[in-house]
Order: structure tokens, then C-alpha cells, then sequence
């Protein structure tokens, strides 16, 4: 298939620790298309933040690869993946603005141009009132959308997001959700999702991956056959309801083992 | 004015009125404590040596900021971003802090002479550990998912450094630079009164021999003045920097 933006084929990580070779993840494979919403969960410990971080770049594998536009990754690229974390991590100093055209200065991007661009995904987010305002002046949630307009401003085609909204209420949880599908549908963006929230990851997904622990690896495939856009209702639904006992009884399978 | 700058000066010039007073009634021997008349006598005797004074003294300590400061950011910042090294490099640099500078000063005399040389090389000692510390410590205690990001972004190593961790670090760097300034200058001052031929320390001691007290009040008032000026101006530096730190409304 052509479509596709992320391949991972054999991917296996190990440490090196005192008491032996440590297995993080184990002949991982599995490939995202184009435009796809794809979430990953799993038990704590499975290894979902070093994928992210192989996925990134910033770590090696042991063996096998990740393929992004069919280029082997080996460094960050950030202009084909943005990043996001369950921390904001944006610059204490800088105004919302300034953070979210941080990547471009970074790469010598003229000052002018970026600001524009800075602006306009900040309205895209919902926070074109807010451009002047530093991070310690903006909600927890307004954080996390000034992180996802940085993770956009170098027009990536994928996004990454390792729990981006984990640290927020429920309420701000789902309004962010929501506002992220809406974001994916206006960009036509690839999106990798980890999280530990079951209901989130069905509800966002079109293709739920659900890992297992020692070794990480990936157990089971779960399409998410839910018409969009998605609404608060289908999360009632009966198929919903069977997926998340699918999944839920996966990890607690994998924790008793 | 704002209400405590007032009150301020208000407390100035009722010391000065009381200076004034316990002079004039002779309340303290004139050896002790000189009336203003006799500062301002001991200006009109040697004001252009006091002048040259100063400008010596100002420039010692110029040169040895200017020497202190990158010299103790740099390594700071160079042992606190090898994670393998900075905690031994931590404990190393804090033992040497605690040596005090003025048990080596008879070696610096006999290295480079009682010159300007002698006073600059004492400042850069004394300055430097606590800023070279205070940086070290305030670059190990970056959050490292700043520096993930940062990468994720695309920024080279140096990037990483000098756009993120160092700015980080900076209030931490800011309050390394304001003790080591601050031994600076108390350095600069007191190796001129222990062995030198000019500055203001040496105007202060030399005056003190002869017991011409105006001459001595003089010295000390310049010298205060001087480092009330540089710690304005380090809190101006201060302030520059931590405009984005103070907490803004909560939403």
C-alpha cells in the first residue's frame, strides 16, 4: 500500500541493566495509513513510551525499523513528525505564540512568516485571544492546545502524542478529545495516539492497538467500526461497551501473568 | 513615589539629620565619627585622589566580572550537562568554595605582584565558585522532558543548551552571579587594604594609619556607593530575566 505514513517492521528494544537484558519491546510490526487514528494502549510498563520514542527518533532500536514516508527514521524529523506529551513542556518565558513558532526558529525560519503561521493554528485551536499570553497565564487545557498548535506548525503529516491529555480533568479531557478529532478532520493529519484511558481510545480511534507487557509487544488489533463524526451517545452503545471489555480483559489478562 | 521608596528615604535622611546631630553635640569623639564638615574637608583636600581611586577599584572589579562571569557559567554549565561527572564536579567546586580565597592571597601577591593583577585574580577566585555552582546546579536540575522536546523538535545539542537548558537554569544562574559578584567586590576592596598601592580599600587603610578619619569615612562612603550601583544593576538584570516567572492570573 502506498498510503502508507508509519511502517514498524521487527521493532525490538532492550537495555542493558544490572541484572540482565531488559526486553521493552519485542518484534513489534504494524503500519498506519494515511489519515488513520490510531490509539495504543496497554498495561503500565509495556513499553507504549519507548515506541513513541523510536517512533521520534530520539531513541535507536536494538532491531528492525520504523519507516515514516518509507524513510528510515534514525534522528527526530520533525517535518514529518510533530510530538506531543502528557506535559505541555512549553517555554516558560515565551508567549503562547512565540512557543508555538518555536520549532520554526529552530530551523532559521523568518520571523514574520512564523508569527502568521503561529497565529492562525492558534486560532485553529481556539486560542486566537491568547497569543500574548505565557504559559503560566493559561489552563492546564489551553497548555495542551498551544502543545498541539507547536506540534502542527512545521505542517507534519503525522502527529505523535504520548498521553496528551492524562493530566487533565475529565471534563477538560473529553472537550479536548473532541476538539482533537476536530482539529484531524480540518488537517488530514495521520495521528498516534497513546493513552491509558480505554473509553478515550475507542472513542478517538479508528484502530485501537492494545499491548501487552515483558516483553512489550503488540496482542491484538481492534477495529473501531463506529460511524463519524463520533458522538457522546455511541459511547453507550453495545459495540462500545464489547470493545472496551475486549481490551480490558486483554491488559488484565497481561498484568496477571 | 510609591509608599515604602518614600519611607526609605525618609529613614536616610533622618540618619543623616542624626549624623548631624551627634557630631555637632559632640557626642562621639570626632576620631570615632566624623562631622559631615569633615568628609566633606577631606573631599576638597584629595577629592582627585579619591577619583582615581575609584576608577581603579571600579575597574578591578569590571575586570574581574568580566572574567568571573563566563568563566563560572561556562564550566558550571559544561559539569552540570555531563550527568556522569556533575555530581562529583558538584562536590568538588563546593569544597573548594569553602577554602577562603584570603589564605592564598600572600601567593597571588608573589605570582603577579601587588598591582591591579593581585586584586583582579583574588575577585575571579572568590566569584567564581558560587556562580560556576549555582550554574552547575541549576542545569542538573532541568526537566528533562524539556530537553526531549526540544530534540523531538528538531533542535541541535546546542540548541538544546543555549535555547532551552541554560534559560531554564537562569534564575538559578542570576542568583549565583549575585553572590558571586558580591565576593567580588568585597574582595577587590580588602586585598587593597591588605597590600597595594592604590584603590579605594587602599585610601580607606592607608587614611585609617594616619588617622585622618574624614579621609577613611570618605573611602568607605565611595566604596559603599559603588556596590550599591552594581547590585541595582544586577537587579535590573534580575528583574529583565523573571518577568515571565511571576505567576499570572489563574484561569
Amino acid at each position: 500500500m502506498s498510503s502508507e505514513v508509519i511502517r514498524v517492521e521487527n521493532l525490538s528494544k532492550m537495555y542493558s541493566t544490572r541484572e540482565g537484558d531488559f526486553h521493552a519491546l519485542d518484534k513489534l510490526s504494524f503500519a498506519i495509513e494515511e489519515g488513520g487514528f490510531v490509539s495504543i494502549v496497554g498495561p503500565s510498563g509495556c513499553g507504549k513510551s519507548t515506541l513513541l520514542q523510536l517512533l521520534t527518533g530520539l531513541l535507536e532500536p536494538t532491531s528492525g525499523q520504523v519507516l515514516i514516508d518509507g524513510i528510515e527514521v534514525r534522528k527526530p524529523l520533525p517535518e514529518k513528525t510533530g510530538v506531543m506529551f502528557q506535559d505541555a513542556t512549553l517555554l516558560p518565558w515565551l508567549t503562547a505564540e512565540e512557543n508555538v513558532a518555536f520549532p520554526l526558529s529552530l530551523c532559521g525560519k523568518d520571523k514574520k512568516e512564523s508569527q502568521l503561521r503561529a497565529r492562525d493554528l492558534l486560532k485553529l485551536v481556539g486560542l486566537g485571544d491568547f497569543i500574548n499570553h505565557r504559559p503560566a497565564e493559561l489552563s492546564g487545557g489551553m497548555r495542551q492546545r498551544v502543545a498541539i498548535a507547536r506540534g502542527l506548525v512545521r505542517d507534519p503529516r503525522i502527529l505523535l502524542m504520548d498521553e496528551p491529555f492524562a493530566a487533565l480533568d475529565e471534563q477538560t479531557r473529553f472537550k479536548m478529545g473532541e476538539e482533537l478529532l476536530w482539529i484531524w478532520q480540518e488537517t488530514r493529519k495521520t495521528i498516534l495516539f497513546i493513552t491509558h484511558g480505554l473509553t478515550e481510545a475507542i472513542y478517538l480511534s479508528d484502530t485501537v492497538l492494545v499491548m501487552g507487557t515483558k516483553p512489550g509487544r503488540i496482542i491484538e488489533v481492534i477495529p473501531v467500526d463506529l460511524p463519524r463524526p463520533r458522538t457522546f451517545e455511541m459511547i453507550g452503545s453495545e459495540f462500545f461497551g464489547k470493545a472496551r471489555n475486549r481490551i480490558w480483559t486483554l491488559i488484565q489478562e497481561e498484568t496477571e501473568a | 513615589m510609591s509608599k515604602p521608596s518614600l519611607i526609605r528615604y525618609a529613614i536616610l535622611l533622618a540618619l543623616i539629620a542624626l549624623w548631624f546631630l551627634v557630631t555637632a553635640m559632640e557626642w562621639v569623639k570626632p576620631i570615632q565619627l566624623p562631622p559631615p564638615a569633615g568628609l566633606w574637608a577631606a573631599w576638597q583636600a584629595d577629592g582627585s585622589r579619591f577619583l582615581d581611586a575609584f576608577a581603579l577599584t571600579a575597574a578591578e572589579i569590571a575586570v574581574a566580572i568580566l572574567i568571573a562571569w563566563p568563566l563560572g557559567i561556562g564550566i558550571g554549565a559544561v559539569f552540570g550537562s555531563l550527568r556522569a561527572v556533575s555530581e562529583a564536579a558538584s562536590a568538588i567546586l563546593g569544597s573548594l568554595f569553602a577554602v577562603p580565597a584570603i589564605i592564598l592571597y600572600p601567593l597571588f601577591i608573589a605570582w603577579v605582584g601587588m598591582g591591579p593583577e593581585s586584586k583582579v585574580l583574588f575577585g575571579v577566585i572568590a566569584g567564581f565558585f558560587p556562580i560556576a555552582l549555582n550554574t552547575l546546579s541549576g542545569v542538573r536540575q532541568v526537566d528533562q522532558s524539556y530537553v526531549t522536546m526540544a530534540r523531538a523538535m528538531g533542535a541541535s545539542r546546542l540548541q538544546v543548551f543555549y535555547r532551552v537548558v541554560l534559560r531554564l537554569a537562569l534564575p538559578s544562574v542570576i542568583s549565583g552571579l549575585r553572590i558571586g559578584t558580591a565576593l567580588i567586590m568585597i574582595s577587590v576592596v580588602v586585598s587593597e587594604m591588605l597590600a597595594s598601592f592604590g584603590g579605594l580599600g587602599y585610601m580607606i587603610a592607608y587614611h585609617r594609619t594616619m588617622f585622618d578619619t574624614g579621609h577613611v569615612y570618605l573611602g568607605i562612603l565611595m566604596a559603599l556607593l559603588t556596590v550599591l550601583t552594581v547590585n541595582w544593576l544586577l537587579s535590573m538584570l534580575e528583574l529583565h530575566f523573571s518577568k515571565w516567572q511571576e505567576r499570572g492570573a489563574e484561569l
